[in-house]
């Protein structure tokens, strides 16, 4: 969920809950304190007929007692004990002409030790009126109020959190390698400021970690050469020594072989680290479906000697602006893989559609891990003679032509697809 | 023949130099700049092996001024760079061979020879053991004046073999230099082999000794 959605979430659910509780909450105490109001008037009124129905009672006319309003009707009572009672009751209204919600106060009382009988009415239809009038109005106003809050708090936080969408964005596109400065804006938030500095420190650290890495390994890989060198030439001058008996030959041919591995993986070092220095500069109009069959032809031998069938299917041919030696070791390393582990009489498939190569052949039947096998020194443990860097190469090239490579095992074959998007 | 060595790396130059005064060179070592300058303009060199990073100055400046002098020497660059940039701005510059470090010292005495032989012969030469007789022009091979037919594979392995003579060679420097950048494609060294069964099968089926020997656990030898 998005930072904003969730602080105005929560407004919302906050606001939606006042409106649902405050709504009742008022329309009740409104009508409360309406209910009271009428009670009261109709209690002065009492209070204030008491004296005259005292004086009917003394003059024994309490049968002319008759008053123009017809809410009030008094009688002789038959209860001996005083009290008021108070109650909403529905009467049919005859000015209205419908039956209509009346407060009616019916008292029994005693003037001049006789026992009275009072009942005043009031309607309640304009009382009623008025409380939903009113309670329209707040409910309208509280809307109106919350609604504003929230556009209000919703384009606020937009605003205040835009330097940090900026920076977010920004990051997004960081890379280590290519170091270009953030260049983050100023906010007038403090603490988007802060974000800001601290995250440029930390970039700057990070490119500088990267480059004393990267600086590392390749002087380790440059100096490495020479004593690499020294030990090779030292070893074949041994090898001319006699007598020699077969032990030491052996294992004079072991160092060899050892050595020449050193070699091999301090090439591919060399190399990798000469394309992260963006070595390969140059370019010029290659065609990948040249260059594939250039090495097909290069590595005739090694075909014939584990007698692997090569089908091809080239539909399309793709061509375009690279570095020749990039696309050559690019494709060199895929189909060297697909002949070094592959198994006598096994057999390889190259095609070309639209602007994807595949390179498909048979191998172990199990299928790689798609993930892993693009990582340096990720290699089959038994293999001697791979450097466990060539897909490590191939995936740092695809990167600098915007190219995708995938992996897939299907129907024990192992397929590896290049899309040369940008080429 | 005279070599000139010029390379900083002491043990390395040590290493050269003692394989290839065993293939019958004088050698001179030259271990900076300045030392190279000047033994290149007191002595004639039949060939000069140049590091490119020396202390001092750049080999590729050294190439510089032997080509600027008109001197014939032939040029081999050595250098820890593999730069194929610098490969061919040596290449430009008049050297006649390009070598990345490490190397086996028998490819090394091979370029040598191969290079001498194209400056001092202009290419014509024919290389003669007893019975055995290698045309270096015609790229042919006989034994007792009658061709053999050997594949270009086998030419050029016999031709690695001769050229250091009497030595081991490794199986390794056998392998790359037959078969170049593709050589770790290879399971293991049958291919060889396969190659060096060929080419004895051939030669002595023509009359000729067999000369080329295996050194059990490290390579082979052609032995006179």
């Amino acid at each position: 969920m998005k930072l904003l959605q969730k602080t105005i979430r929560n407004y919302f659910i906050y606001s939606v809950f006042i409106l649902l509780v405050a709504i009742p909450l008022f329309y009740f105490s409104i009508q409360r304190i309406v209910r009271e109001d009428v009670d009261d008037d109709l209690l002065a009124t009492k209070e204030m007929l008491r004296p005259k129905i005292s004086n009917a009672l003394l003059n024994n006319a309490i049968d002319q007692l008759h008053f123009v309003d017809q809410n009030i009707s008094i009688s002789i009572s038959t209860y001996t004990r005083e009290f008021d009672s108070l109650l909403t009751v529905e009467i049919y209204d005859s000015v209205a002409k419908e039956i209509a919600p009346h407060r009616v106060l019916t008292s029994h009382f005693t003037v001049n030790g006789k026992p009275c009988f009072l009942k005043v009415k009031t309607s309640l239809v304009d009382n009623d009126e008025l409380i939903k009038s009113i309670a329209t109005v707040e409910v309208i106003l509280l809307l109106l109020l919350l609604a504003g809050l929230f556009i209000i708090n919703r384009n606020l936080s937009k605003r205040i959190w835009k330097p940090f969408y900026a920076t977010l964005g920004k990051l997004r596109k960081y890379k280590v390698e290519k170091h270009e400065p953030l260049a983050l804006s100023k906010s007038s938030v403090s603490e988007f400021n802060d974000l800001n500095t601290s995250l440029e420190e930390l970039t700057d650290r990070t490119h500088n970690s990267y480059l004393s890495q990267k600086e590392f390994t390749e002087n380790a890989s440059h100096e490495m050469q020479s004593p690499l060198a020294v030990f090779q030439s030292k070893l074949e001058l041994l090898m001319q020594t006699a007598p020699l008996n077969e032990e030491q030959a052996q294992l004079m041919g072991d160092l060899a072989d050892a050595s020449q591995r050193m070699t091999r993986l301090n090439k591919s070092l060399v190399l990798l680290t000469k394309i992260d220095n963006n070595q390969f500069a140059e370019t010029e109009n290659i065609s990948v479906n040249k260059v594939l069959q250039i090495f097909i032809q290069q590595y005739q031998p090694q075909l014939y000697e584990k007698q692997i069938r090569i089908t091809k299917a080239f539909q399309t041919e793709i061509s375009s602006t690279a570095n020749k030696a990039l696309i050559e070791i690019l494709i060199g390393n895929l189909l060297g893989n697909a002949i070094r582990h592959n198994y006598i009489n096994g057999s390889i498939d190259l095609f070309i559609k639209q602007n994807t190569l595949i390179i498909q052949n048979t191998g172990k039947a199990v299928a790689l891990d798609g993930q892993k096998i693009f990582q340096r020194f990720q290699k089959d443990s038994t293999d001697s003679n791979s450097t466990g860097l060539g897909l490590e190469i191939v995936k740092k090239i695809c990167a600098i032509y915007n190219c995708i490579i995938s992996y897939h095992f299907a129907d024990n074959l192992h397929c590896f697809t290049v899309q040369f998007n940008n080429l | 023949m005279k070599l000139l060595i010029v390379e900083d790396e002491i043990q390395l130059s040590k290493s050269m130099a003692t394989y290839l005064l065993r293939q019958g060179y004088t050698c001179d070592i030259a271990y900076d700049y300045k030392e190279g300058l000047d033994k290149m303009d007191s002595f004639e060199y039949d060939c000069i092996l140049l590091d490119i990073s020396l202390p001092g100055g750049s080999g590729l400046q050294l190439l510089k001024n032997l080509k600027a002098d008109n001197k014939l020497e032939g040029v081999i660059i050595i250098s820890a760079k593999d730069a194929i940039d610098e490969k061919i701005e040596g290449l430009n510059l008049g050297a006649d061979d390009y070598m990345p470090k490490p190397f086996h010292l028998s490819e090394l005495n091979a370029r040598v020879a191969a290079v001498i032989r194209r400056k001092k012969f202009q290419g014509s030469s024919v290389l003669v053991f007893n019975e055995l007789t290698i045309d270096l022009l015609a790229k042919t091979v006989l034994v007792n004046n009658k061709p053999v037919d050997i594949s270009k594979k086998e030419y050029d392995l016999l031709l690695y073999l001769v050229s250091s003579k009497n030595r081991v060679i490794s199986k390794n420097a056998i392998a790359e230099n037959i078969s170049g950048d593709g050589v770790d494609l290879y399971d293991n060294f049958d291919f060889i082999y396969a190659h060096i069964k060929n080419l004895k099968r051939k030669l002595t089926a023509a009359g000729c000794d067999d000369y080329i020997k295996s050194v059990y656990g490290m390579g082979y030898k052609f032995t006179i």
